[in-house]
């Protein structure tokens, strides 16, 4: 099984702020983290400390217990990445560019193709003999993760991963990633809140180089989950006739004319309460935790999330 | 909310643990048969030596090369110039021709293969001037540099790709003397083993000068400064300096293209190592050629140098952009 730790890793570019400011986790076995955090957090620089396109100021980074730095065949051998936006020679072909991944990873000549032939199809590939340079942006990011399955790794390190894929695209990787982490170990910096939600199952923010959060997605997500509802009424509803319920809530926001999302003070009786109240309004069709609770979560953690979203 | 590093490591925290949240549902199934394939593959894996992973790198950077425009123009654009020269000779008449040379196939195909040199700069400049940079300024970095192989190695296979390349056009022109050569004086009349000699010191010359290139493209973030530079400093700077330090009497022993005089010289068999002008009262300007030796020494010296310094930068080299 894979790991990949982090060990008071401190990097600094010039005189300023360092980019990461001594930041430690470690994690092993199969699963999925997510690696959340604003631009210029330090997401990426983790990524690259991790991978060796960067070297540590401090601290130190191991993949599968290898620096990847000293030792970067060992470190690397079992890992595939996605950092950045990865270009392969835009003249080869696809069949080609993976070909070349998997006899860097050692597989036995006779599994090449047969490698190939299954990521093919888990990121529904275009023709192998098309050429980089002809696909869409979407196309090209899929033979990237295509690269990164490769091989079969232990360790996926990714750096938005559904980055330039169309929302079908993106539900397929999605599905994939939420797949793949029953086996392997997957590290997901991504700003895409849906993501981490429904693959990770732990979840760290970075925030200005160092981690505010780092705990189980449903434990962050609890914390707003407990805060915010989505009532659904039967019939349109108006402010005014969410009388009853507006001395139970800190905030009221229409969602539509039937659907409100309503922010109060997290605890059980509170909810119980205007749950009660909503009865009073109208027939209530559903009561249920507000979507997109981690981004709430996110947001609380670094310090822009205060006040009632709308 | 509390600063994280109390988790050190050997404090493992596996998100797969019994208390985690269950994994996600199957996919559900896909029209094309992709959520059929499996998530984990049956691959055995092998050792991979050092050898091997230089090959594979050598192939894959092979045919990037030979499907590239720059390879494809610069082998038209040299088989033109060549074809052209021949066709002017033709066009002149054998005769013409044996007259020009000093009747001495030697002369003509010195002659012929002195521009070479510049082939060769040409060749270094376009393939290898932003062979290593890309990776710090495109996201091929972020392709190659991720995958288990070490910085060494993949240089090791551009530079070995580079070479053929190169070579591939150095041919294409060293053909066309020596078609040239046997048409207007016959194939007899030709030193067929100081041919092969000649080949390999211009081999040698693209070894030095490709390590130039690769270091400028170490150097340089930019791709297009490490091609700028490469001819700049190559072509420009060393024919420049050289010229002057000629003026001084001083034989520009430092310098590769002068050094690169060699795969010419070597076919001639009047050569003469310097050669004085008088230029007035006790003035005089000396022409230095470079011998076979002085040549091969300078090549070795160069390609020593230069290698060593594009795999120091190279393997220093941070992708911060």
């Amino acid at each position: 099984m894979g790991s990949f730790e982090v060990d008071d890793l401190v990097k600094s570019f010039g005189a300023g702020a360092p980019a990461l400011d001594g930041v430690t986790f470690r994690y092993e076995g199969a699963g999925a983290i997510g690696y959340l955090g604003p631009n210029g957090a330090g997401k990426t620089t983790t990524l690259k400390l991790l991978v060796g396109l960067l070297r540590p100021t401090r601290g130190r980074a191991l993949l599968n217990g290898f620096d990847p730095v000293a030792d970067r065949v060992r470190a690397l051998e079992d890992v595939g990445a996605v950092i950045e936006t990865p270009e392969p020679y835009p003249t080869l072909t696809i069949y080609d560019t993976l070909r070349t991944v998997g006899e860097l990873r050692g597989l036995a000549p006779a599994d090449v193709d047969a490698e190939i032939d299954r990521c093919h199809r888990l990121l529904r590939l275009s023709e192998l003999d098309a050429r980089v340079g002809a696909l869409s942006k979407g196309q090209r990011q899929r033979v990237v993760l295509a690269s990164a399955l490769l091989g079969d790794p232990s360790v996926l390190l990714l750096d938005e991963p559904t980055s330039g894929l169309d929302p079908a695209e993106r539900v397929h990787v999605r599905d994939l990633l939420g797949r793949l982490k029953r086996d392997h170990l997957l590290f997901i910096s991504s700003h895409q809140m849906v993501e981490v939600a429904e693959v990770c199952d732990e979840v760290i923010v970075l925030h200005r180089g160092r981690v505010l959060l780092k705990d189980r997605v449903d434990r962050v997500s609890s914390r707003i989950r407990s805060r915010e509802v989505i009532v659904e009424f039967g019939r349109p509803v108006d402010r005014a006739a969410l009388a009853p319920v507006r001395p139970l809530a800190e905030d009221l926001t229409a969602v539509s004319d039937r659907r409100w999302r309503v922010r109060f003070d997290g605890r059980d009786e509170s909810r119980d309460r205007i749950l009660a109240a909503c009865l009073t309004v109208a027939p209530v069709v559903q009561f249920a935790n507000a979507s997109l609770v981690l981004e709430e979560a996110y947001l609380d953690a670094i310090g822009e999330g205060t006040g009632p979203r709308r | 909310m509390p600063d994280d590093g109390q988790d050190g490591p050997g404090t493992p925290a596996p998100p797969s643990t019994p208390d985690a949240p269950a994994a996600a549902p199957p996919a559900p199934g896909g029209q094309d048969g992709s959520d059929d394939a499996p998530t984990t593959g049956t691959v055995r894996r092998r050792t991979v030596g050092e050898f091997a992973r230089w090959w594979t790198v050598t192939r894959h950077q092979l045919a990037h090369y030979v499907r590239s425009y720059r390879f494809l123009g610069l082998l038209a654009f040299v088989g033109f110039i060549s074809l052209l020269t021949l066709a002017f000779q033709l066009d002149a008449g054998v005769d013409a021709v044996r007259i020009q040379q000093l009747n001495k196939s030697s002369e003509y195909l010195s002659n012929f293969l002195d521009y070479t040199g510049l082939w060769i700069i040409l060749a270094a400049a376009f393939f290898a001037g932003d062979a290593l940079s890309v990776d710090f300024s495109t996201g091929t970095g972020y392709y190659m540099l991720v995958l288990p192989v070490r910085r060494r190695t993949l240089l090791a296979g551009r530079y070995s790709a580079a070479i053929v390349v190169t070579l591939a056009i150095v041919a294409v022109y060293y053909v066309a003397a020596f078609l040239g050569g046997v048409y207007f004086f016959g194939a007899s009349a030709i030193r067929w083993d100081l041919a092969a000699l000649s080949f390999g010191i211009a081999a040698l010359f693209t070894l030095a000068a490709l390590a130039v290139a690769f270091t400028m493209s170490a150097f340089f973030r930019s791709p297009a400064a490490g091609v700028l530079v490469t001819v700049l400093v190559l072509y420009v700077g060393f024919t420049t300096l050289q010229g002057v330090v000629e003026l001084a009497g001083v034989e520009p022993w430092f310098s590769l293209t002068y050094a690169g005089g060699a795969m010419a010289a070597i076919l001639d068999t009047d050569f003469v190592h310097f050669q004085s002008i008088p230029l007035g009262e006790d003035q005089y300007y000396t022409i230095w050629s470079a011998n076979v030796g002085e040549g091969v020494l300078i090549m070795l010296g160069y390609l020593a140098v230069f290698l060593g310094l594009s795999a120091y930068l190279y393997g220093r080299k941070e992708s911060t952009g």
